[in-house]
């Protein structure tokens, strides 16, 4: 089998890559138009219906790793990285239910802007500096994959892919908005969808798989083969700790990541966020399952098939599959939906890190500087995180989907507390946000692997590197220090003049459609005490051996 | 009172229900089951068919929920706004 992973013919690969990068000039370029004010920059306008709203959140949640990092996981750890990643589409349906319509009702940018709005503007200010740091790290995935396919579509260096492509996309961006991001990303999800499935559907025809009209679901014939071949690839592998651990790193992770909870603030109404968060499941529920039969064909493939993948070609796996089994062209097809993939996340990324330096962070502390301004360094905001994200993937992880994993849990355990507890029980102070997104951001980023290797809580590199381990600890850390902070602070006299406990409470109470106020609402202590019973648990758990 | 309890019961149990269904692998992690369904092994499809059926069929029930509880909420609202003019009649 070849070894060397490179189209034989580069110009039709460039054409279709190149033929889709003139649609999306094409849309962001007519919808940017519109793109007058910062609001119109970031969320479109609020305006954005039901059905190209959720196409868009799919298309901007999955990403690269949908195309080339998933399917690399699956090879090395098989069933249990399908497992994981099952519960990642429950992002949107939690995000909306818990607090996207609350601050879609509120009219908020970002998660960032509720958070300076309910603690004010030093909690907001750190919020936006740990969302820059989780942005980047998403966006660096993004990076490496844009690297990886133009590597293997020109045979150029990665190096050189990564500064060439990697410009030219951040331009692409910075030029484009959120407007013609929503439109481009609706465009980008049926493209991802159909090159994706397509040609899958083509790999299992030629593998003789009976059931490749619909390759997600239907590959159960090869099953057999596979448990000849390979007896342990359905195999569990890890104790309940490691599936539990999930829940905190990514399911919580996802609440907190700001270009997801973004897309639910472009909805024209609460209605229409709710009918984009059902178009969201079903299109994500099929690409996800036809992703996991791409990674089980390229299990089986090299299992049973005799193709050979070397451990740094992993992320290479689907285009891969698609030069062994299908015609030049469909590879090409799948290059273009794997960079149509990169292009919508990186965008919904960067305009996040727009979104958070110049509104955030420089509105806030000169709320005066005029909207023109404003919207030029929201410019240069984006660009500049671009940058840094090509910067930080000159010397790239081994798999591009530890980091993008690893920024969920730093989202969850900086971000997510204070906007979940935030919005539900008006104790929530200002002292207790600080405090839980400082001290629990530290942990999580003092027991990742990439700071102190010697300090890790697993010693198993890509439970580490995910952030899995890590995540468990600091996302329960980070609930009870907010509810226990501010329920001390707000008994202490001292304080009290630091507080802004009636305008909290006007808050919450308006965010959730109330006209008026009634002090039973929203104030449990009760819940708020089970949470850090049951958050302490979880964290002494984390601390206890793995046995990995 | 009664919109509150609403909003505020449904929040939790469908957290609850979505994390239950999107994380059936880690009911199979405690509780394996050695059988094949549709061809593949228990443990294997029944997680990747909820976490795309199933949650598609809750976001439903949610969306439905979800937009009752807010005319609920609009309703007390208006009745609030009634009572204030009956008081300032």
């Amino acid at each position: 089998m070849e070894q060397n992973w490179q189209l034989d013919n580069p110009i039709m690969g460039l054409a279709v890559v190149g033929a889709t990068f003139v649609l999306f000039y094409i849309v962001g370029f007519i919808s940017n138009r519109k793109s007058k004010s910062a609001k119109e920059l970031y969320v479109g306008g609020s305006n954005v219906g039901a059905i190209t709203n959720g196409l868009a959140m799919a298309s901007t949640y999955m990403s690269l790793a949908t195309f080339l990092g998933i399917t690399a996981l699956i090879l090395q750890l098989q069933v249990p990285f399908i497992m994981l990643w099952i519960q990642l589409i429950l992002a949107i349906p939690l995000i909306t239910i818990i607090y996207g319509t609350s601050l879609r009702r509120m009219g908020a940018f970002s998660p960032t802007h509720f958070i300076r709005d309910r603690y004010g503007v030093t909690a907001s200010i750190i919020a936006a500096l740990f969302m820059i740091l989780v942005s980047i790290m998403y966006a660096l995935g993004q990076m490496i994959g844009i690297a990886i396919t133009f590597e293997t579509l020109l045979g150029i260096p990665y190096i050189t892919g990564l500064f060439i492509f990697g410009i030219l996309i951040v331009g692409y961006i910075t030029i484009g908005g959120m407007a013609g991001a929503t439109n481009n990303a609706a465009i980008q999800m049926v493209i991802i969808a159909l090159m994706f499935i397509v040609p899958l559907a083509a790999i299992m025809k030629a593998i003789g798989a009976s059931g490749w009209y619909f390759p997600p679901l239907l590959y159960s014939d090869m099953v057999p083969a596979m448990m000849d071949a390979l007896p342990s690839f359905f195999d569990y592998q890890f104790s309940p700790k490691w599936y539990f651990s999930i829940i905190p790193a990514l399911t919580i992770g996802a609440l907190g990541l700001p270009h997801l909870a973004m897309r639910v603030y472009t909805a024209s109404s609460l209605k229409s966020a709710r009918s984009a968060m059902v178009w969201f499941a079903f299109i994500l529920g099929l690409v996800f399952s036809a992703t996991y039969a791409m990674g089980f064909v390229g299990v089986f493939a090299t299992t049973t098939q005799g193709v050979t993948i070397s451990d740094g070609d992993a992320d290479k796996l689907t285009i891969i599959l698609n030069m062994v089994y299908n015609p030049e062209w469909v590879t090409a097809l799948v290059i273009a939906g794997a960079i149509s993939a990169g292009l919508s996340t990186l965008s919904g990324n960067l305009l996040a890190i727009g979104a958070l330096i110049s509104q955030d962070i420089i509105s806030t502390l000169k709320p005066n500087i005029p909207q023109r301004l404003s919207l030029r360094i929201g410019f240069i905001a984006i660009f500049a995180g671009g940058i840094a994200s090509i910067l930080l993937a000159i010397n790239p992880p081994a798999f591009l989907v530890v980091s993008i994993l690893w920024a969920f849990g730093l989202a969850g355990v900086t971000n997510a507390p204070l906007i979940i507890v935030g919005v539900w029980w008006k104790e929530a102070n200002k002292f207790g946000a600080i405090v839980a997104s400082v001290v629990g951001g530290a942990i999580y980023i003092i027991v990742s692997p990439f700071v102190f290797p010697s300090i890790v809580l697993t010693g198993h590199a890509v439970t580490d590197g995910m952030g899995l381990s890590g995540a468990m600890l600091a996302v329960p850390i980070s609930f009870i220090l907010l509810i226990v902070v501010s329920y001390i602070t707000n008994r202490m006299p001292a304080l009290s003049g630091k507080l802004t406990k009636q305008a909290d409470i006007e808050l919450i109470e308006r965010i959730h459609g109330w006209k008026d106020i009634k002090a039973y609402r929203y104030n449990s202590t009760l819940g708020a005490g089970i949470t850090v019973v049951v958050s302490a648990a979880v964290a002494i758990w984390a601390l206890m051996p793995w046995g990995m | 009172m009664k919109a509150y309890k609403k909003e505020v019961q449904f929040t939790i149990w469908m957290t609850a229900a979505f994390i239950l269904v999107g994380n059936v692998g880690l009911i199979f992690s405690i509780f394996p089951v050695d059988a094949m369904l549709l061809g593949f092994p228990v443990m294997y499809i029944v997680p990747i068919l909820m976490g795309w059926f199933g949650v598609f069929l809750l976001t439903l029930i949610a969306g439905k929920i979800g937009n009752r509880i807010d005319d609920e909420i609009d309703r007390e609202n208006d009745a609030l706004g009634n009572a204030d003019e009956v008081k300032e009649v």
